[in-house]
């Protein structure tokens, strides 16, 4: 039980920690009141919670970061752009939204599975290419096939030159629809209760899904693929359904997303909520092979404190806004970065470890 | 083994179902629609129509719109069954009477005129409802070049 | 029973024929004849074309022969390409900033590099061997990372140049620094040759082959084979007693060293310095492109390297002009990312043999 002291606990935390000191440093620097920071960050909160949850699942079969989350986000605007050219508003639209968005993420989902079922040990690597891959299609629908193909009408959606989506599509007409549907503000700080219940659901479902017998079956899985099939559970599939559900739960997180922001950037929102998802979760204090719903919560707390924050101390220290702009990137960048390290190097001595216990088996049998 | 696959298909297709009503649904109820009240004689009226001095419309129990003679209002709803509030007063100074209003829209039309003297005349719908029809505002015909790229994003986070 | 098996060993068979003849490289070899076939018909100028692809050849050839040693020794794709662009960026910036002019400075600018790009690729390549078996994801973000603090140094490092710095504040380097007047073309018009719209830019290839048959002669030296060795047996070139470790700094100091010098070259022929967020931009188009001529995640030859950046080039300069004039429609960007990054999906999930 020695195992756990000073050391170890600061390596393992070392990322939260870091961020709490950058945050404490920045906040004041840059002059925002309290308030509204509060206020951001609960926003934030309701924002980003349930995209960044269901990066929890993959983890959970040891298929890594699921960079292909953006697969889902993707599957949630070509829903939105459909809802929104239908005229379907509000609540119901988005209802509608995420139906649309379901089985075309889980087809999304099932190519992703199958994909890195056959690139076992580099998920990561493959998962990141094929989100620009599938980027690429998206492009090819989105840009090429609705107008003639796939029937737009609108022309506030539809592209002057006949074909194509415009660079922002507006949904004015569910803006953060959800977050109000029941108005609540504590000292003047709005809390959007709707999509709090929602993340809360999806947190309860994550719980009761590790319990099951899936859930079991995905964590042996991930924690060991070989043991895994010798007990008999079939673990190209397993991988699949942990694929299958992350990119449904992205492109439902991503329509709660983009209802809060209010327009969704046609050709970039989705490859910019992949990057800052996956910084958040590992901000949070997780890793490349283990995250949990605290992880989740705390990562958003700090990840977009310091994202607030650095632009504007970085305008007070240097006069230059950029220069708080680069900064926040790099360290979100930067944090991935370490995590991914810090996983690999643990991999490694863990794997020294089990050699050299292996060879103390071997000759305590011998003697 | 069998019976219990059976069951389990029954499920799905029950929850697929299940799904598909919800979708439809929503089409139903999510319908969304610009009403656009016009206080204003009608452009081919037939009859004896009066313009009231002023017309407020509350939608929801909230004042959307105050129209003197010749204005135009408007108002987001959602579904088909429109319902409104007349506060109409017919002369200056003179006496409001309050006026119920309760409608189907049509579904496939985005924006509504209601001409809302030829309405209170009680004349046929053909009458005073008209498809609003958007002119395309210069900002909406002026070609825009679409970026993509497949590394955007990287840099911009958003905010 | 029987009548299943017999589809599924017919789709084997064919799944087994494609992996063999490496069908997506068929199929993009086939489409780039194909445009070549078309375009004068389509009333693109044959010539024209064939030079824009040399050019382009010449402009990208040794950002994809960067990838090169990291492959033979085993640590995989250099994802991490934009660490060594950054060195010659550096580089470049610097040779300006002394006051470096003409096709000289362009000899400045690649010794100026030489430094950075040797501690920067050390330090990349001792962190690659902390975390062998990862390497790909992490170069990855050492590229990412390393992009975005030397967005914050451009505009911070004290350069004053009025040739690059924004005018109105006086400081902080601009996004793009025009090379007129230092070493635009300056390999390229070494024995320029020039045939009617034909062009072709004699001194920026024989550059490239000078480097390639550099790097050729060195996978055969000593050093060389004991590369390739840790590359496809680790534990096997570890109980030859070559230290596996300091020949995989090796390839990694080489690879960031020819991203250096890759860029400056291309830079010479594109005519323009891209700071900021450009080398973000320049890893998977090499990557795609030595895939393309047909390396794998653990096999790379100088071969792959030259027809890989010839058909990836071919395609990236035909399409859009013969998609434009054929059918009014621009589809070459999405083209571009599918294929691209198809071809990146398609190596990383190929059963790679031996130990990866």
């Amino acid at each position: 039980m020695n195992k756990y002291n000073v050391s170890d606990i600061l390596r393992r935390f070392s990322v939260p920690i870091m961020f709490v000191l950058i945050c404490v440093i920045c906040a004041p620097i840059s002059g925002l009141s309290p308030s509204y920071l509060a206020n951001e960050i609960v926003t934030r909160m309701g924002r980003n919670a349930f995209l960044i949850l269901s990066l929890l699942i993959p983890i959970m079969a040891g298929m890594g970061l699921n960079f292909s989350m953006t697969l889902g986000a993707m599957a949630g605007e070509i829903g939105l752009i459909l809802v929104c050219d239908w005229q379907i508003i509000g609540i119901p639209g988005m209802i509608l939204a995420m139906i649309i968005s379901i089985p075309i993420s889980a087809l999304l989902g099932l190519f992703c599975g199958k994909v890195l079922n056959m690139a076992k040990g580099r998920e990561m690597i493959t998962s990141y290419i094929i989100s620009f891959f599938i980027n690429g299609i998206y492009q090819l629908v989105v840009l090429y096939l609705m107008g003639p193909v796939i029937p737009i009408k609108h022309s506030t959606i539809k592209l002057p030159r006949g074909y194509g989506v415009r660079n922002t599509v507006s949904l004015l007409s569910m803006r953060q629809k959800l977050d109000n549907l029941i108005p609540l503000s504590i000292a003047g700080v709005k809390i959007p209760v709707a999509t709090f219940i929602i993340v809360f659901l999806l947190c309860l479902v994550i719980v009761w899904f590790r319990k099951t017998k899936l859930g079991q079956d995905m964590r042996a899985v991930g924690q060991d693929m070989e043991v895994a099939k010798d007990a008999g559970i079939n673990v190209e599939r397993t991988r699949i359904i942990s694929m299958v559900l992350s990119t449904v739960f992205a492109g439902v997180g991503m329509i709660i997303y983009l209802q809060n922001m209010g327009n969704i950037a046609t050709y970039s929102s989705h490859s910019q909520i992949g990057m800052f998802c996956i910084a958040a979760l590992l901000v949070g204090g997780a890793s490349v092979d283990k995250a949990s719903i605290g992880n989740v919560f705390l990562g958003i707390v700090l990840f977009h404190t310091m994202f607030i924050v650095a632009p504007k101390a970085g305008t007070v220290i240097t006069g230059d806004s950029m220069i708080g702009e680069y900064f926040r990137v790099f360290v979100s960048y930067a944090v991935i970065t370490v995590a991914l390290v810090m996983y690999e190097t643990n991999k490694r001595k863990n794997k020294s470890k089990a050699g050299e216990q292996l060879a103390l088996d071997q000759e305590a049998a011998n003697e | 083994m069998n019976k219990a696959n059976k069951k389990t298909w029954i499920y799905r297709f029950a929850a697929l179902a299940a799904v598909l009503l919800v979708a439809a649904a929503m089409f139903i109820i999510g319908r969304g629609h610009t009403v656009y009240f016009d206080n204003k004689m009608p452009e081919n009226a037939s009859g004896n129509i009066e313009v009231p001095y002023s017309i407020e419309v509350f939608v929801n129990g909230e004042k959307v719109a105050k129209l003197k003679d010749g204005d135009r209002g408007m108002a987001e709803t959602m579904g088909q069954n429109f319902k409104m509030e007349l506060l109409v007063t017919k002369e200056k100074g003179g006496k409001t009477s309050k006026i119920e209003v309760g409608m189907s829209l049509p579904y496939n039309m985005d924006g509504i005129i209601l001409n809302l003297p030829a309405m209170l005349a009680g004349m046929d719908e053909s009458q005073y409802l008209t498809e609003f029809i958007p002119t395309p505002s210069s900002e909406d015909t002026e070609d825009e070049e679409v970026v993509t790229d497949d590394t955007e994003g990287l840099m911009d986070f958003g905010e | 029973m029987s009548e299943q098996t017999q589809p599924i060993t017919l789709k084997e068979r064919v799944r087994g024929a494609a992996e063999e003849f490496g069908l997506p490289r068929l199929i993009i070899t086939g489409f780039l004849v194909l445009l070549l076939i078309v375009s004068p018909f389509v009333g693109a100028d044959l010539p024209t074309q064939i030079s824009n692809i040399i050019n382009r050849f010449s402009w990208n050839g040794i950002l994809v022969l960067a990838m090169v040693p990291m492959v033979h020794s085993g640590c995989g794709l250099n994802f991490g390409l934009p660490l060594g662009i950054i060195s010659g960026l550096l580089g470049a910036t610097l040779s300006i900033e002394l006051g470096f002019s003409g096709s000289f400075s362009f000899f400045m600018a690649a010794l100026l590099a030489t430094p950075f790009a040797l501690v920067f690729g050390t330090v990349y390549g001792w962190l690659l061997n902390k975390i062998k078996g990862g390497e790909m994801m992490i170069a990855t973000y050492v590229g990412f990372s390393s992009v975005s603090l030397m967005c914050m140094m451009w505009l911070l490092l004290p350069y004053h140049s009025p040739n690059m710095v924004w005018g109105m504040a006086g400081k902080g380097l601009r996004t793009t620094i025009s090379l007129e007047g230092y070493y635009t073309q300056a390999l390229a018009k070494i024995l320029q040759i020039n045939i009617g719209n034909l062009s072709i830019p004699t001194g920026a290839i024989l550059f490239f082959a000078l480097l390639a048959f550099g790097m050729w002669a060195f996978l055969h030296t000593k050093t060389g084979t004991a590369m390739t060795a840790v590359g496809s047996n680790p534990e096997f070139a570890r109980s030859a007693g070559i230290n596996v470790d300091k020949i995989r700094i090796i390839s990694v100091v080489m690879s960031t060293w020819l991203a250096a010098i890759g860029i400056l070259v291309y830079e010479q022929g594109f005519g323009f310095i891209q700071l900021y967020m450009a080398p973000f931009y320049m890893a998977l188009p090499a990557v795609s492109a030595i895939l393309i001529g047909g390396a794998t995640v653990n096999k790379a030859s100088i071969m792959n390297v030259i027809i890989g950046t010839i058909l990836f080039q071919g395609i990236v300069t035909m399409t859009p002009t013969v998609m434009n004039n054929m059918i009014h429609l621009d589809m070459s960007e999405v083209i571009r990312i599918i294929v691209s990054n198809g071809m990146i999906l398609y190596a990383l999930t190929r059963k790679t043999e031996g130990t990866k």
